[in-house]
């Protein structure tokens, strides 16, 4: 940095904290009004819209497949023989979706199933050691065979339910009872796990992406040189240029909250979660910011941030008490004092990188 | 010929010369020591036990009396956390409390739960007896006497109803030797996902079975997951054919695509940028030999990532040329994306949509490979039967992957046409210049006389019109997949109206924005001749084309009663009387032709009336398709 450089730095400095803001919050402006001109953060949200329908709709569509209801609430067939078949017609009786028909040998079940009477063929016999053994056949790769075996499991571990309470006398330490079985649909854990966490921090990375592009496109047009002989200093531009990506993301995601809740899924303490993501989007922009500084040029810069980014996520998701894993549990309202903590932690965190990574820039520049 | 090859490897080795000076050693160096960083965090975490990614840890609350036997089952569950009964208020600091009683001796004889009365409540109380469930498995694990705790043992096989059975002499009998089975090699990755369920009681059970029950069974261990080996186990192992794991390995095909267009949209935008790209413009080089010649780099590199990443995984031939539609695709739009873009704001954005898109697009029917015929509407389904060492007929890969590599040089070609000085280097809404692109391709219409009508020229240019339409037909063929698959896990009642709808929007837009360009840049004079000449002429086009989709019916798409109302007009017309049958194969042109011509006249006027008259021609267009389905039932 040349010497006058400094020396009007340091008249920036001097001058009154008025000046100094406005500049930031012009720059600021600037960065806002260029991307309503560009309608980008229109696309941003079309494509957020896009991530989320299509991932509810992949699960609604597993849990269908799963769900024998989904199938017109169809009974799977069981052709079934053996010497064993009385216990496992027992079975059948206290599992909904699923009746066993008797049969007199292996060969006519088996003959029942290649003529489409039955949907899959069960043959249970006693083996000398007292086991039973189930001998299943279940049609290949058609369109129910995901339904017919996810009903058979059913069925047959309710035959082992059944066997094994016989045989508690054997065992050294009986299982335990189970409670009744309640309806619950998976797709309200996925909601909460998956979902709400996806479109929270999507913002998060839009954000870093954009004060990258941002920073580079001035380099790589010889327009931050422009703005540097404004009355600002580069500590200022960067203040301005983050303060633009960071003002973005907790919009954003406020809107998928209210759009849940619109929906009949109701998240519990939407502040805290908004502390949390603001926190994250200040980190990712930060390390956005170091690296448009440090790498030679844009492309290098996107590289550098799509593979920081991935190991920051990454990283962080694996850990216990991972970011996906803290906002989970406070949209769910299963928060305790330990998310709480790491929420106060992440802002920490995200200020004092912030801080460096601002320093660090106003005092080399940047490079290209 | 040669001479044109020459010049599109002269542009590809400038390419690369330059890409590889964008990324350079000391950014390489820098993403190494990121990703090593990232590798001994995550080392040092799986070390200490702190690494899970249970993203559900913790989200319910249970409360339960420490001494009770459930408070194990609890511990274990990572979705649980056990709370103090005391204190605890449903809905406030627990969401389930768990009553148990029991005798004297200390087991449970029975057990009650109360959930609060919300959702929450319900999913704790079904994740709580899974709890149970993944328990008492375990617990049976470790009993000595495995008769007692595993007395089922299950042998799943999948069977083909058409295939000839060998009459009884596995079944009945102890299917220990169940490896040369019938039917075991279509089992489809049967096994395949059991290592990745996470069942570890399941698994762990399985160990202890197979090593007591002696001479019995042979092959107990389910957790191995091998590919298209039939299941043995306790009934807790079976688990339905899903295959996750080759999915899995599909999926990490498409990752490198990402970084790939990322690179690509820079170098293609760079040259846009402070008119950089102009010298090359002025060469005697077409746009054609230096968009050919900057591609081909990234297309090498797709192949050879591709290919390592198929020798890696066990993927042979048919993956890596099932995946290369995939990566020109990825290429070519962004390719448009580059083109169309102001800023590389708007191009992160641009690149972000193109990934997203095209991963569901290739990932989602991939899901449902061995369920429905839809799943090969995506190459990746190609990819996941290669590494179940599935066979794959002709006229599958080809349906698989001719409609991509069709779409892929279609983008191209739309994004040649403002590979010109005056588009290139201009500031343009996105919208506008998808008009330019599209306009490019058109040739005046003028309006004339009816003496003229059969003017050659004037034919030529409705020509250009009617193939314009009939290039859209990719898209519209992806974009109505796209929709089928979104919409089939609604009920019928739902899915088919709003599939209808979908269908006919979509078809009226391919066969109308063009001549909205037209209209809109000049190239056709704006008068109600002209919009009803180029209406029909866009619907004859369109109609053609879709004829020649039949092809569809050759994978048994059609089969599908959502995949009928799809492509309702090119299939299910057996057993009608010819007068009935000539009056559907025709209906369809009179029906383009009436909607097409509304469009275009709206288009001919301005942007309002055209969004207007699309309504309506989407209306009518809906209304003759349901006509359409409830005649076919």
């Amino acid at each position: 940095m040349g010497d006058a450089d400094r020396a009007e730095r340091g008249g920036a400095e001097r001058s009154d904290t008025t000046a100094g803001r406005s500049g930031r919050l012009t720059i600021a402006g600037r960065e806002l009004a260029g991307l309503r001109a560009e309608k980008t953060i229109l696309l941003a949200i079309a494509i957020q819209l896009f991530i989320a329908a299509f991932s509810s709709f992949l699960v609604v569509g597993l849990v269908s497949m799963y769900d024998p209801g989904a199938l017109g609430g169809a009974e799977v067939e069981v052709a079934s023989a053996g010497d064993a078949v009385s216990d496992l017609e027992r079975a059948a009786s206290e599992v909904d979706g699923a009746s066993v028909t008797r049969y007199e040998d292996a060969g006519a079940a088996r003959v029942a199933f290649e003529r489409n009477a039955a949907d899959a063929v069960v043959v249970a016999d006693r083996t000398d050691d007292g086991r039973i053994v189930a001998s299943v056949t279940a049609p290949d790769a058609t369109v129910e065979t995901t339904v017919i075996v996810v009903q058979l499991r059913e069925l047959l571990r309710t035959y082992e339910l059944n066997e094994r309470a016989d045989r508690a006398a054997y065992l050294t330490e009986s299982p335990l009872p189970l409670p009744e079985r309640t309806g619950s649909s998976p797709y309200f854990t996925f909601t909460y796990t998956v979902l709400i966490p996806v479109l929270v921090f999507l913002p998060v990375f839009i954000s870093g992406s954009l004060a990258v592009d941002s920073i580079t496109e001035e380099i790589d047009e010889g327009t931050l040189e422009l703005l540097r002989v404004a009355p600002v200093t580069l500590g200022e531009i960067v203040d301005g240029k983050a303060l633009a990506a960071v003002a973005i993301a907790p919009g954003q995601a406020l809107l998928w909250l209210l759009l849940l809740r619109a929906n009949g899924t109701p998240v519990a303490n939407v502040p805290s979660i908004l502390a949390l993501m603001t926190a994250l989007t200040t980190l990712v922009v930060a390390m956005a910011v170091a690296v448009s500084a440090l790498a030679p040029d844009r492309r290098a810069a996107q590289f550098l941030y799509s593979i920081g980014v991935l190991v920051l996520f990454g990283g962080a998701t694996a850990m216990a008490g991972g970011p996906a894993n803290a906002v989970a549990r406070l949209a769910i309202d299963s928060a305790d004092a330990t998310t709480t903590a790491l929420v106060v932690a992440y802002v920490g965190i995200a200020a004092v990188a912030y801080g460096g990574v601002r320093r660090l820039v106003a005092e080399n520049g940047f490079e290209g | 010929m040669i001479d044109r090859l020459r010049r599109v490897l002269r542009v590809a080795r400038w390419e690369v010369a330059r890409a590889g000076g964008g990324v350079d050693r000391r950014t390489l160096a820098a993403a190494l020591a990121l990703l090593l960083v990232a590798g001994a965090v995550l080392g040092g975490g799986l070390a200490v036990g702190a690494v899970g990614v249970d993203v559900d840890r913790d989200v319910y609350r249970v409360a339960v009396d420490g001494d009770s036997p459930y408070a194990d089952a609890v511990e274990e569950a990572p979705a649980l956390t056990p709370v103090p009964v005391e204190g605890a208020e449903l809905g406030d600091s627990a969401d389930l409390v768990v009553f148990d009683r029991r005798s004297e001796s200390g087991g449970v004889e029975t057990v009650a739960v109360r959930a609060s009365d919300t959702r929450k409540g319900e999913a704790a109380a079904a994740e709580f007896r899974e709890a149970v469930e993944a328990h008492n498995e375990r617990l049976m694990a470790a009993e000595e006497n495995a008769t007692a705790a595993f007395p089922v043992t299950v042998t799943l096989r999948y069977v083909g109803r058409t295939s000839a059975l060998d009459e009884g002499s596995t079944l009945g009998e102890d299917g220990g030797g169940s490896g040369d089975g019938i039917g075991g090699d279509g089992a489809g990755g049967g096994a395949g996902d059991d290592g990745s369920e996470g069942d570890a009681g399941g698994a762990d059970g399985d160990s202890t079975d197979g090593g007591s029950a002696g001479g019995g069974f042979a092959v107990p261990s389910v957790g191995g997951g091998a590919f298209g080996a039939d299941t043995v186990g306790s009934p807790g192992s079976i688990s339905p054919p899903f295959p996750f794991v080759s999915l899995l390995l599909a999926f990490v095909f498409l990752v490198p695509m990402n970084f790939l267009i990322q690179a690509y949209g820079s170098s293609v935008l760079d040259e846009r940028t402070n008119r950089r790209g102009e010298p090359l413009l002025v060469t005697p080089l077409s746009p054609v030999d230096i968009v050919a010649g900057k591609t081909l780099p990234y297309v090498a590199a797709a192949v050879l990532v591709t290919t390592l990443i198929a020798v890696a995984v066990g993927g042979g031939p048919l993956s890596v040329a099932a995946v290369l539609p995939v990566a020109l695709t990825f290429l070519a739009a962004t390719f448009v994306g580059a083109m169309f873009a102001r800023s590389f704001k708007e191009l992160t954005f641009v690149t972000v949509g193109v990934s997203v898109l095209l991963t569901t697009y290739a990932f989602v029917p991939a899901v449902f490979t061995n369920v429905t015929p839809v799943a090969l509407v995506s190459p990746l389904t190609l990819v996941v039967f290669d590494l179940q060492g599935e066979a794959v007929s002709a006229g599958e890969a080809l349906f698989s992957t001719a409609p991509m590599a069709l779409g892929a040089a279609l983008l191209f070609g739309l994004g040649l046409g403002v590979y010109r000085e005056e588009d290139m280097f201009t500031q343009k809404p996105v919208a506008r210049k998808l008009l330019d692109a599209l306009a490019v391709r058109l040739s005046a219409v003028e309006d004339a006389g009816l003496g003229d009508l059969v003017d050659r020229r004037r034919l030529r240019a409705l020509g250009s019109v009617a193939f314009l339409t009939a290039c859209a037909i990719p898209f519209v063929f992806v974009a109505e997949l796209l929709a089928v698959a979104t919409l089939f896990a609604l009920p019928v009642t739902v899915s088919i109206p709003v599939l209808l709808v979908t269908i006919a929007f979509v078809e009226e837009v391919a066969k109308s924005v063009h001549l909205y360009a037209g209209f809109e840049r000049g190239v056709f004079a704006r008068t109600d001749r002209v919009a009803v000449a180029v209406g029909l002429a866009s619907a004859v086009g369109f109609f053609l084309a879709e004829k020649a989709t039949a092809v569809v019916q050759a994978v048994g798409l059609t089969e599908l009663y959502v995949g009928r109302a799809a492509f309702g007009s090119v299939a299910g017309v057996e057993g009608l009387s010819p007068v009935v049958l000539a009056a559907l194969l025709f209906a369809p042109l009179v029906l383009h032709g009436f909607a097409t011509t509304v469009a275009a006249v709206g288009a001919s006027r301005d942007r309002t009336y055209y969004a207007l008259t699309l309504a309506l021609a989407t209306l009518v267009h809906a209304a003759y398709n349901f006509g359409v389905v409830s005649l076919h039932g």
